[in-house]
């Protein structure tokens, strides 16, 4: 029996399966300030009271949070220090030097995450061989920790020029903080990146040993909390590469953490394309303030290594602290159920970035709120339910919704208050589906050859409209919209990502040398995976180098033949590289030398299965036809449209759009020209007819 | 089709609209990840722009250099007048030019201009300028004497007619330049970005059963022209005058700027009289150039949330005598002209505080200083170009940041890419405390950046420096920041802008200034004194 967590920004979601009866079971409670662990242990309880499951039958729990992420956003990290190479103190405050944004001359970087006055050099050099040039001065290092010592220091990043090329100096000023100073926290940069370019290598360690203490003490509570409640099982960590990691490489690596929560919907949509036979499908995720996508290709997430955290202008590339750590390729675009429509100056409508969020929310929440957002406009189309929103918890009025749209927006425009809230509508589908192209482009992909699966709170309504813009075939709406990425920590596998930098033509390289590092690099992965249980036969490999031609800036990655390579493999990894270089450019360049950058070897535990039976919903025996209500479509204008009861679906049953499907955490509108099935397991197959 | 009207309602114009824009992004992505020098892939110095065919700027890249934005509409309405009128063009075709008149105001800066076709008639163009390494001649700086120094021009010429490659002049490309894998490589991947941005845009027609672009041109260029003109009205006529020193050759001949900016109604038209004659360095801009780094500040100033193309443009003159500084003519040499273009800001808003003090900024410790080294690592020939930025100038509401590239938008190359690339070592990167200009609110600092020669040969070295002799100048009574300097050790004279060699072991020091400060000093918080202690900005 197994439990996933998920902790976000207002809700802990909880889904437990029960491997015995193949029952999936879903909770919700609020997330709890200051103390998330009270929220765990409210919704433990819940599980417990509701479904009979105590807390010590539990076999395992995988868990997700956004502590880190907000760490980050609210600057709530521990008081750190950074040691840099004597003369580069600088360097994380400097950054690239570059504008994000050309015509804003108010704009605003990010400000380090250790301050000035906290960033400490100390004489040593190594150049970019890996040569030492000037040694450590071992003198200073104890004036260092003194000085450390003396600002109450709590957490140390260590960033030292070319470290990725030899790591020795860093090391010894790890040995000599943990043999001096243990109660301090130290991340080391050629752990945490050991990847070229200074700046982006120093942000990800700071931000390590930024996050580093308060992880580390939650993850201590919830483990000891947990055991005092008789919990006997394993834990794991969800990271941002849709994979699992252990208590113990989450407290050494906690910016893995970053995009746990969106990691897991994305590994969720993976079980939902295995489970539907779908290879290769776009999961659309929209909830109260942002929407994301992001693909899986033949079963697989797509994977970057490019990664902002704290933005200071939301969704603005650019504007936020780089992170080079492995994470599910996701975009993500400030359109939610809370994002605010305006006529701007120049008598456009816009939508977003910015959000009502909770409080005064939309307008039709009726607490203040005038600004009109996505969902009043949901509401005024007919698409949301005023007297069944979260199940009726809250009641929604229409009235203050037609009032907002109306006053910001129909009168400004000179449309109608319909037209106005279509508008609306339309413009975050279709900016959800721009950014979706593009970013499916980008890949060298097409769009068209993708059917979707939607979710998160508003998914379900604006998926329909996504997917239509995109000529979807077909769109999916699982069971369990609502607690998505938790049912994603089920299904992902334990791992183990290792990084190694050797910058060498690809005609030159040292293959012995690679090999060595290679199977360096499997053995730790196996050694991690071991601590887990998991056995090495179990075990896969996946190892890539990123690869460009020589005097290139932009590597792209290279799947490595298996087992030990040599000069015979050469040839083949041109193919390769050619093959991915003309995929993306629709070219490549004749007679021009490759070159091999960074090595990553994933050792990877088996994908856990989960054989459901029959989803449980809290209702029991309903009817599914709700009768009709007033929805206005783009095409028909308002119509008499059916709605169902999601909890009275049957299985198989089939009829044709349009509907509403209504459940407690979404709704789901589907448009005319449509075929509705329900499968089995009660997901809702939507065939969108050309 | 010819006779209908489209019109767009503010749903549809806002969608389109924002397509257009990812269009022209994702082919600068395409270009950055495709190029090889530094110039393009580390620092970003490059722009890409879809027009229709009149040569009209729709939509451009995001986050580029302005100047690039304001001259590729301005170069492509020359290629169709004077080089290759409408009916001319083929579907494949590509063409290039480096001409400094008509292009960028500068020999390395190379226009790659690709028409659009879409069921056989031509319905716009999308084009590329990106810095190159090389263009032959001598290294690209300071240092020429006559433009025939600054190498190789090549007026509009069709790289690609009808998909086939002009062999000829990609030979004599290659054989004029050094490095030439680079520079033909960048090139290629201006082509490719050109490319990209014209599928997708086919992509995007084909989806909104558009048949040609030009209503939906309309539609966005007027908008943008509206917001410009708009805010143009709401600022107080008049004619606001200003005055600015640079430092020139940094040796004693300076360049001194006059603007006169007039604001009537919902027009603006600035005009540089007075102004110092051409320089004999190769400082000297094109009134292209000037005009685009002229409308720039006046686009950040006046309507910077509405996206940029040829509508912003229209309510904005910019006139110079000819022959001078900023309206250089033939044979002047221009190498180094981004030195003066990157100095019209700093006038431009010195004179229109006077009219909207809340709507600009104070002075930046610009020019961004440009450093080439070439010579040969590991048995190949490079160029390597890298940029420094200075502090940036306080806003009417907040401090400047710390080293960050104004008015021009360049990254700087990491200093583990440039140890990769070449023979030197870094010896320093450091903010450079003291060196913001005072006031209610203050400047950003410089920033320190050392590095030693350590190959066994002499390196070639161009260098272009600013603000050694003139500092940015504080507005509204804010303070001046700290000026820049150059030293080299051991020590030995070095010109500021121009060319010699860095020996084996020499260490070159270069500190550049900081930005200046708006309002007054007295006026400043004093937990913002003190925090700037604390943080060691000031002591």
């Amino acid at each position: 029996m197994k439990l996933g967590i998920d902790i976000g920004g207002t809700f802990t979601d909880f889904v437990l399966f029960d491997d015995d009866s193949n029952q999936l079971y879903f909770a919700k409670t609020l997330t709890t300030y200051p103390d998330p662990t009270k929220g765990i242990f409210n919704g433990i309880k819940e599980l417990e009271d509701k479904f009979g499951f105590p807390v010590k039958n539990l076999d395992g729990i995988v868990h997700g949070t956004t502590l880190v992420t907000n760490a980050v956003i609210e600057r709530k990290g521990a008081k750190t220090a950074l040691i840099t190479t004597k003369g580069f103190e600088d360097v994380l405050e400097i950054g690239r030097e570059m504008r994000y944004d050309i015509y804003d001359i108010f704009l605003t970087m990010p400000k380090p995450l250790i301050p000035r006055n906290l960033r400490m050099g100390i004489s040593e050099r190594v150049d970019i061989q890996g040569n030492v040039v000037t040694a450590l001065d071992q003198n200073a290092m104890q004036t260092l920790a003194d000085t450390l010592t003396q600002n109450g220091i709590e957490a140390v990043g260590v960033c030292l020029l070319n470290s990725f090329a030899n790591t020795k100096h860093e090391e010894a000023i790890g040995n000599f903080l943990s043999q001096n100073l243990p109660e301090v926290y130290f991340s080391l940069s050629s752990e945490i990146m050991p990847e070229i370019r200074e700046y982006e290598r120093s942000s990800a360690t700071a931000m390590n040993a930024y996050v580093q203490p308060i992880t580390d003490k939650y993850l201590k509570d919830f483990e000891t909390q947990l055991g005092a409640a008789g919990f006997k099982g394993s834990i794991n960590i969800m990271i941002s590469s849709g994979r699992l990691t252990t208590i113990d490489g989450a407290r050494k690596s906690p910016i893995h953490l970053l995009e746990s929560g969106p990691a897991g919907g994305a590994m969720a949509g993976v079980f939902y394309g295995k489970h539907l036979k779908e290879e290769n499908l776009l999961c659309f995720d929209m909830g109260g303030t942002t929407a994301k996508a992001c693909i899986i290709y033949e079963g697989k997430p797509e994977i970057t290594n490019h990664f902002e955290a704290g933005r200071v202008k939301r969704f603005k590339k650019g504007s936020g602290l780089p992170v080079r750590i492995p994470v599910i390729d996701l975009i993500e675009i400030g359109a939610g159920g809370g994002s605010i429509a305006r006529v701007n100056n120049i008598g456009l409508l816009t939508v977003g970035p910015d959000s009502a969020s909770s409080t005064p929310g939309p307008a039709c929440y009726n607490l203040g709120g005038e600004d009109p957002t996505v969902t009043d406009a949901d509401l005024v189309l007919g698409y949301l339910n005023a007297d069944y929103f979260l199940g009726g918890e809250m009641k929604l009025s229409v009235e203050a919704a037609r009032k907002a749209i109306e006053n910001k927006l129909a009168k400004p425009m000179g449309i109608t208050i319909e037209e106005a809230a279509m508008g609306v509508h339309r413009i975050v589908n279709e900016n959800m589906a721009n950014a979706a192209r593009v970013h499916v482009l980008e890949k060298g992909m097409d769009p068209r050859h993708f059917n979707m699966v939607g979710f998160g709170g508003a998914g379900p309504v604006h998926s329909f409209g996504v997917a239509r813009l995109l000529n979807t075939k077909r769109l999916i709406i699982p069971v369990g919209a609502g607690v998505t990425s938790a049912i994603g920590f089920l299904v992902s596998p334990v791992a183990s990502e290792k990084i190694h930098s050797h910058i060498s033509e690809l005609k030159t390289l040292d293959w012995a040398e690679v090999n060595r590092f290679l199977a360096a690099m499997e053995a730790d992965g196996f050694e991690f995976l071991d601590k887990s249980g998991i056995d090495k036969r179990d075990a896969s490999i996946q190892r890539v180098v990123e690869m460009r031609y020589h005097g290139q800036g932009h590597e792209i990655t290279i799947n490595l033949p298996n087992g030990e390579l040599s000069e015979n493999d050469v040839a083949e990894i041109q193919k390769r590289f050619i093959k991915e270089y003309e995929f993306r450019y629709n070219r490549s360049i004749e007679g021009m030398l490759m070159e091999m950058v960074t090595w990553r070897v994933v050792v990877e535990g088996p994908t856990p299965e989960m054989k459901v039976k029959q989803f449980s919903t809290k209702a029991s025996e309903q009817e599914s036809y709700k009768g009709t209500r007033k929805v206005y479509f783009e095409q028909t204008g308002y119509i008499d449209c059916p709605v169902y009861n999601r909890y009275g679906l049957k299985a198989n049953e089939k009829f044709d759009g349009p509907a509403i499907i209504e459940e407690t955490e979404s709704t789901t509108v589907i448009g005319v020209n449509t075929t509705i099935q329900v499968d089995n397991n009660k997901n809702i197959l939507i065939d969108l007819h050309q | 089709m010819q006779n209908t009207t489209t019109t767009f309602d503010p749903i549809a114009l806002s969608i389109l609209w924002s397509r257009l824009i990812s269009i022209v992004d994702e082919a600068g992505t395409t270009l950055q990840r495709t190029s090889f020098s530094t110039v393009t892939r580390e620092s970003n110095d490059f722009a890409v722009v879809l027009m229709d065919k009149k040569g009209r700027s729709i939509a451009q890249s995001s986050v580029s250099v302005p100047s690039f934005l304001g001259v590729l509409p301005i170069l492509t309405k020359a290629l169709l007048k004077d080089y290759f009128p409408e009916d001319t063009w083929k579907e494949g075709d590509v063409v290039m030019t480096n001409d400094p008149w008509l292009c960028a105001g500068h020999k390395p800066d190379i226009g790659i201009v690709s028409p659009i076709f879409h069921q056989g008639a031509l319905i716009g163009f999308i084009g590329t300028i990106a810095h190159s390494p090389d263009m032959g001649g001598v290294l690209w700086g300071a240092g020429s004497r006559d433009l025939y120094e600054e190498g190789l021009m090549v007026p509009p010429t069709k790289l690609i007619s009808e998909g086939k490659p002009n062999e000829t002049l990609f030979n004599i490309l290659k054989s004029n330049v050094r490095a030439a894998d680079q520079t033909v490589g960048d090139i290629r991947a201006q082509i490719a970005a050109n490319d990209q941005g014209i599928r997708s845009l086919m992509k995007l027609m084909e989806e909104n059963n558009l048949t040609d672009l030009q209503d939906l041109a309309d539609a966005v260029i007027n908008a943008s022209e509206k917001a410009m003109r708009e805010a143009l009205l709401a600022a107080p006529d008049g004619t606001y005058e200003y005055a600015y020193d640079t430092d020139g050759d940094g040796k004693g001949n300076g360049c001194h700027f006059e603007i006169a900016i007039t604001i009537k109604g919902d027009e603006i038209i600035a005009d540089y009289t007075g102004t110092s004659g051409a320089h004999p360095l190769s400082i000297n801009a094109v009134l292209n150039y000037t005009f685009a780094y002229t409308a720039y500040p006046i686009k950040c100033t006046f309507s910077p949330d509405v996206p940029n193309n040829d509508g912003s443009f229209y309510p904005i003159t910019v006139t110079a005598p000819k022959g001078c500084l900023v309206n250089a003519q033939k044979p002047s040499p221009l190498g180094a002209r981004n030195i003066t273009g990157n100095m019209l800001h700093s006038v431009v808003f010195g004179a229109l505080a006077k009219a909207v003090p809340k709507q600009v900024q104070a002075d930046c410790g610009s020019a961004c200083w440009c450093i080439v080294l070439n010579g040969e690592h590991k048995g190949k020939e490079f160029v390597e170009y890298f940029f420094l930025n200075g502090g940036y100038g306080a806003r009417p509401n907040m401090d400047g940041e710390h080293v960050l590239s104004f008015p021009t938008n360049v990254a700087n190359v990491p200093i583990e890419v440039l140890e990769t690339d070449i023979a030197v070592r870094v010896t320093e990167k450091s903010l450079v405390a003291n060196s913001a200009g005072e006031g209610k609110y203050r400047g950003g600092l410089g920033q320190r950046f050392s590095f030693i020669n350590v190959g066994e040969k002499s390196l070639n070295i161009s260098l272009l420096t600013e603000k050694i002799r003139t500092p940015a100048k504080g507005i509204l009574e804010g303070k001046d920041g700290q000026m820049g300097s150059i030293k080299i050790i051991p020590e030995r004279d070095f010109p500021p802008k121009g060319l010699d060699k860095l020996h084996p072991g020499e260490e070159l020091i270069l500190t550049l200034p900081g930005g200046a400060g708006y309002g007054n000093p007295a006026e400043r918080a004093e937990t913002a004194i003190a925090e700037d202690k604390i943080l060691g900005y000031i002591s």
